[in-house]
């Protein structure tokens, strides 16, 4: 999996590339921690991510608690159909925030 | 895939098929509570975005966790869970969930979503252009991408292969990957015959395909090693071994005679549709 930050003038974008799976957590959790302490939002871009599994589920929702002590409002943006889908199994869509959620993108 | 993937895995997830579906996939399942969700979410929304009408059957190896009652909560019409009491072997249930299959072709997919669901795009290409009874996802043909399979698991992945291939004359190189697509036809004659309940029944119907005159190829795949999985490299290879000279033992006593029917072979199942009508 890729990941890219991106700074806006309302916080930080992570951008997500591939599949997101247990493999992946550790250098998400890398990325993301020192984000946390910045001033802004915090919005995870999930356009391309293909596959999302149980761990990297638990990671989003372990996030968005980390952000909630911070008041740092976090976020997911771009949600691709896969993505969408699996939130929605789990119900993790009702926990998690989710950004213009009656739109689901795809990548080209 | 296109805009409306979305719109199509809802549906398939809302509306019973009109017609037999083209594609059943059947997936074992054995306390995959935790997996078992992100799984069915991605092959429904890829399978759904396809456009062939397809049907999903989970058939599930006496769980003792949530595994049945997850999947019946999410009351898809398309969607028909097996359940059973007690734990036979993966073999068993991929029997079980090839008997309950109606589509034309017959996907066997592992719970853990290591070989992405995608693949199944040119595998299926494949298998009807070149006309074939069964095609094997394959992490040792040339082309496969594999990642996070420890050496150790490489090595004796290895050795287990040059042992297949000098004791059974198989040409397939991975045996065991667990996506392998069949013609109906083709799956219900193989597993009307196969006997293998443990995780060597991937063995044994290459073998009887090979045996009957069956067309089988394989066809490189992407796989990425789930973590949290409940192989036991040592105990893996043990069984392994003992299964060849089971399946050796098998055919020399005529084990592998053709039975009636598949459905007959197997433990009743208590198999049911978990739809919006069952509640």
């Amino acid at each position: 999996m890729d990941l890219t930050t991106s700074d806006l003038a309302d916080g930080t974008v992570v951008t997500l590339v591939g599949r997101f799976d247990a493999h992946e957590v550790p250098a998400f959790r890398d990325s993301v921690a020192p984000l946390l302490d910045r001033d802004g939002d915090l919005v995870v871009d999930l356009f391309s991510v293909v596959f999302i599994d149980s761990s990297a589920l638990a990671e989003l929702v372990r996030t968005s608690k980390l952000a909630k002590e911070r008041d740092t409002r976090f976020a997911l943006r771009n949600l691709s159909a896969p993505v969408r889908v699996i939130l929605e199994l789990t119900g993790l869509h009702l926990a998690l925030e989710v950004e213009d959620a009656a739109t689901v993108r795809e990548p080209s | 895939m296109t805009v409306d993937t979305y719109r199509s895995y809802r549906e398939w997830a809302t509306t019973k098929l009109a017609t037999r579906p083209q594609v059943s996939v059947v997936i074992p399942a054995y306390n995959e509570e935790i997996r078992i969700l992100p799984t069915v979410g991605a092959i429904a929304t890829h399978m759904s975005s396809r456009g062939e009408p397809w049907e999903l059957i989970v058939a599930d190896d006496g769980s003792s966790d949530t595994t049945v009652a997850l999947l019946s909560g999410l009351r898809f019409p398309n969607m028909r869970v097996l359940t059973t009491d007690r734990n036979g072997g993966k073999g068993s249930a991929v029997r079980r969930g090839i008997a309950a299959a109606s589509g034309e072709y017959i996907l066997f997919a592992d719970a853990d979503q290591s070989t992405p669901i995608e693949q199944f795009d040119h595998m299926f290409t494949r298998m009807r252009e070149e006309g074939l009874d069964l095609l094997v996802g394959s992490r040792a043909a040339h082309g496969a991408r594999v990642s996070g399979k420890s050496i150790l698991r490489r090595v004796l992945s290895r050795g287990l292969r040059t042992f297949v291939r000098v004791l059974f004359d198989i040409r397939v190189r991975d045996t065991q990957c667990g996506f392998k697509l069949f013609r109906a036809e083709t799956a219900r004659e193989i597993f009307a015959r196969q006997v293998i309940d443990g995780f060597s029944f991937d063995l044994e119907i290459i073998y009887l395909c090979h045996r009957l005159g069956f067309k089988v190829d394989e066809i490189p795949v992407e796989w990425i090693d789930a973590p949290g999985s409940k192989v036991d490299e040592a105990k893996v290879v043990a069984r392994f071994l003992v299964d060849l000279a089971h399946i050796r033992l098998n055919d020399l006593r005529g084990r592998y005679e053709p039975r009636p029917t598949v459905s007959a072979s197997v433990p009743a199942p208590r198999s049911r549709t978990h739809g919006p009508d069952d509640l």
